[in-house]
């Protein structure tokens, strides 16, 4: 009798003790992390606010996201710790692969309302670019700053260019017009275009792929666990870059160390996001004016112009408990409300279709008419393709282009060709079923 | 025997003896445990990583000397050990050199010889990233200060940092300006540790200033000599900020370096498996040049 009564006690403390944890994990905030941009973090406290105050009751804790070389790194160090957060907002679309395969992120498409909600807000495009090899898809398309042309008007017309040099034949002789007339001034300093330089595979996607991907209309880097970049266009992209350094219109020097050379105007062109417009405008004093264009394209194209998105997602880690209603605050963060205060708060772009159309984000875009373009050009603006080495594929791409484009010691088809090879060796050393094992 | 001495008294010897007995490996304990946790199993760890291929968030997989064949095929890391071995050529012995000839003459009895001490042990206590920035400036191709001085007086511009045959010299230099403050103290050290009744010695028979330099000062700071030799050999293996910051590896990849490339393979492309790998092989390296070094420094002793 004394034996079951004890057992009764200790059965009865044990089912307390869960029900405790078990509430108390009801009452848990969710850990929700955001970048380190200052605006990204009063965008988010905003929204966070909203939802915290509002009937839901399930409780959002915002955190920018801790201090490290990069996201990445602070992402894979929490991954391997296993102390990510629930929700975690900005990471790079190229990233999330391998990350899927590791089995580390909640497939998204599993959750109540998903899909629904994504083919409402985005082109079927880009749920065919987000959806990983598995089938599923484990990132909400968040934001983009598609890559375009920025040019200085005034140094433009100082030289007489007054057509934009929207293609290769057309660049190259604005440079060629803007050389000459600095060398009569003196000025040698100057180029008409710069990027960077460093062979970091990153590098490659503001100078090389969005270039690539304006000439061939969007073409593939990857596909089907192949190489599918040696073709006509990345060897014209190659051959056009090539002629830039060659003939001094770009400089082989890294120019970041000394100041931005944009604002100093020692270059009158680069390839760059919209994140500039605001830099741009609060510099007091700036003397020029500035637009944006998109990325020059071979002389014979036709079609639009397609360029690099830059897209930044919202994931869920595996460690959040509760993923259903993580979704249902990630909803309140990209719906129509939230994308407009994404687009006010932070001037970086929403991945939603039809938005230079619709008329609920008309009013923000005629008080910042040189965002339109921006808005124009996200339907023609493609991620990465979906690779777990991607990283290292660029990386290969980037020695390449290194040896072809800055220092002309390889022809652009030879160049193409090793790259190529480089490529499908290692994919052959990744095969997904070593990966999925 | 034991039987003779009484209880209490026997007990107490052999506390006293286990003390005596443990006490000197709870002193070491702190650092056993130190050595134990963040030198042998890492190193433990990293030997077994050499035989399995794994990118850190996914299951790891056994692929036996793979990564060891794949290293002896990967043309990369060999052009990284190349251009480690092309610093470490023109970053020794100048480190050397000019080390023991600043050391000189800061040993002389001039006026503000503590200013001067103190000018050259500055760049040692200044951030690597600092002066690597600062540096990345002053070698700048149509920017950069000494670019500039140059053309003003007539002489054509060097690719310091872009040419891709120049390129890893410029580190060099760099590189041994930064460090060269630390050798110059351990030099100052031994210099004065020579007793100055040699060199009046020297001087009453007539030797000159080289005499006694190649004859007295020389032998005599042998052992400085060669620490400054592994001291600087080890520093320039582990080559590693200067090409990160200043070039990211090219032009041409002629200035990666051996620990970039380890490091590119590890926190760029996830390869944990194949950098533990070529870490382990470039740390036997390593030792085998400075094990080589100490016997032919001592053949020469």
């Amino acid at each position: 009798m004394f034996l079951r009564l004890r057992y009764y006690i200790i059965l009865t403390g044990f089912i307390q003790i869960i029900s405790c944890s078990t509430n108390q994990e009801k009452d848990k905030p969710l850990l929700f992390w955001c970048s380190n941009n200052q605006r990204e973090i009063e965008l988010f406290t905003q929204q966070t606010e909203v939802w915290n105050n509002g009937p839901s009751g399930i409780p959002i804790h915002l955190q920018p996201i801790p201090e490290g070389q990069s996201s990445e790194e602070v992402i894979l160090a929490a991954v391997v710790g296993k102390t990510t957060p629930d929700i975690y907002a900005n990471m790079w679309q190229g990233s999330v692969e391998l990350y899927a395969r590791a089995g580390t992120l909640i497939p998204l498409d599993t959750l109540k309302g998903f899909l629904k909600f994504i083919y409402e807000r985005c082109d079927s495009s880009v749920i065919k670019e987000i959806t990983s090899s598995d089938g599923h898809i484990y990132q909400v398309p968040w934001k983009v700053n598609p890559i375009m042309t920025i040019y200085n008007q005034d140094i433009f017309l100082a030289n007489g260019i007054t057509e934009i040099p929207d293609n290769y034949s057309k660049y190259r002789q604005a440079a060629e017009v803007y050389k000459s007339n600095s060398r009569k001034n003196g000025q040698t300093h100057n180029w008409f275009g710069y990027t960077e330089v460093k062979p970091i595979w990153y590098e490659r996607l503001f100078n090389f792929y969005p270039l690539y991907l304006a000439a061939s209309g969007g073409a593939s880097l990857i596909r089907d666990n192949k190489a599918v970049f040696n073709n006509e266009y990345s060897i014209e992209v190659f051959r056009f870059l090539q002629s830039l350094y060659r003939d001094g219109y770009f400089t082989r020097e890294r120019l970041s160390a000394a100041g931005d050379a944009f604002v100093l105007q020692q270059i009158t062109t680069k390839w760059t996001g919209p994140w500039e417009i605001s830099y741009l405008l609060q510099i007091p004093d700036r003397h020029f004016k500035f637009d944006y264009y998109a990325p020059p394209v071979p002389d014979d194209h036709v079609g639009p112009v397609y360029t690099y998105a830059d897209p930044k997602n919202i994931v869920v880690f595996n460690t959040c408990t509760r993923p259903q209603e993580a979704w249902d605050f990630m909803k309140t963060l990209i719906d129509k409300n939230g994308d407009l205060k994404l687009l006010e708060t932070t001037g970086q772009l929403p991945r939603r279709k039809d938005l230079q159309t619709d008329a609920f984000y008309t009013d923000y875009f005629t008080k910042n008419p040189m965002m339109m373009t921006f808005a124009k050009q996200v339907p023609f603006s493609k991620g990465i393709d979906n690779c777990e080495v991607i990283v290292e594929v660029l990386d290969i791409i980037s020695q390449e282009y290194e040896a072809c484009v800055v220092y002309g010691k390889k022809t652009p088809e030879k160049a193409i060709e090793d790259a190529e090879r480089a490529v499908n060796v290692l994919l052959g050393e990744n095969t997904p079923s070593l990966n999925a094992m | 025997m034991n039987a003779d001495i009484p209880i209490k008294q026997r007990g107490k010897k052999t506390s006293l003896f286990r003390r005596k007995e443990i006490l000197p490996y709870l002193m070491v304990s702190p650092y056993l445990i130190f050595v134990l946790v963040f030198v042998l199993f890492p190193v433990l760890f990293c030997l077994f990583l050499t035989f399995h291929k794994w990118n850190i968030i996914g299951p790891m997989h056994f692929i036996g000397a793979d990564n060891y064949t794949r290293l002896f095929h990967d043309r990369l890391f060999w052009k990284a050990i190349g251009n480690t071995l092309k610093f470490l050529l023109l970053h020794i012995p100048l480190q050397l050199v000019v080390s023991l000839f600043l050391a000189y003459l800061l040993n002389q009895k001039i006026r503000g010889i503590p200013f001067f001490r103190g000018a050259f042990f500055l760049p040692v206590i200044v951030s690597g990233v600092v002066i690597t920035i600062l540096w990345w400036q002053l070698l700048g191709y149509d920017t950069g200060l000494i670019n500039r001085l140059l053309t003003s007086v007539g002489i054509p511009k060097v690719g310091w940092l872009v040419n891709p045959d120049v390129a890893i010299y410029s580190i060099a230099l760099m590189a041994t300006w930064k460090n060269v403050g630390l050798y110059v103290i351990l030099f100052l050290v031994g210099l004065q540790t020579v007793p100055p009744q040699y060199y009046e010695a020297a001087k009453l028979e007539g030797a000159t200033r080289w005499q006694q330099f190649h004859h007295i000062t020389l032998p005599m700071i042998n052992p400085t000599i060669f620490m400054v030799v592994i001291l600087s050999t080890i520093g320039g293996f582990s080559l590693f900020i200067e090409p990160y910051i200043m070039t990211g590896g090219g032009p041409m990849n002629q200035t990666i370096s051996a620990v970039l490339y380890i490091y590119k393979q590890a926190f760029q492309f996830y390869n944990m498996g194949y950098s533990a790998t070529l870490g382990f092989f470039y740390a036997i390296m390593i030792m085998t040049v400075v094990v080589l070094q100490k016997k032919l420094i001592e053949k020469e002793e």
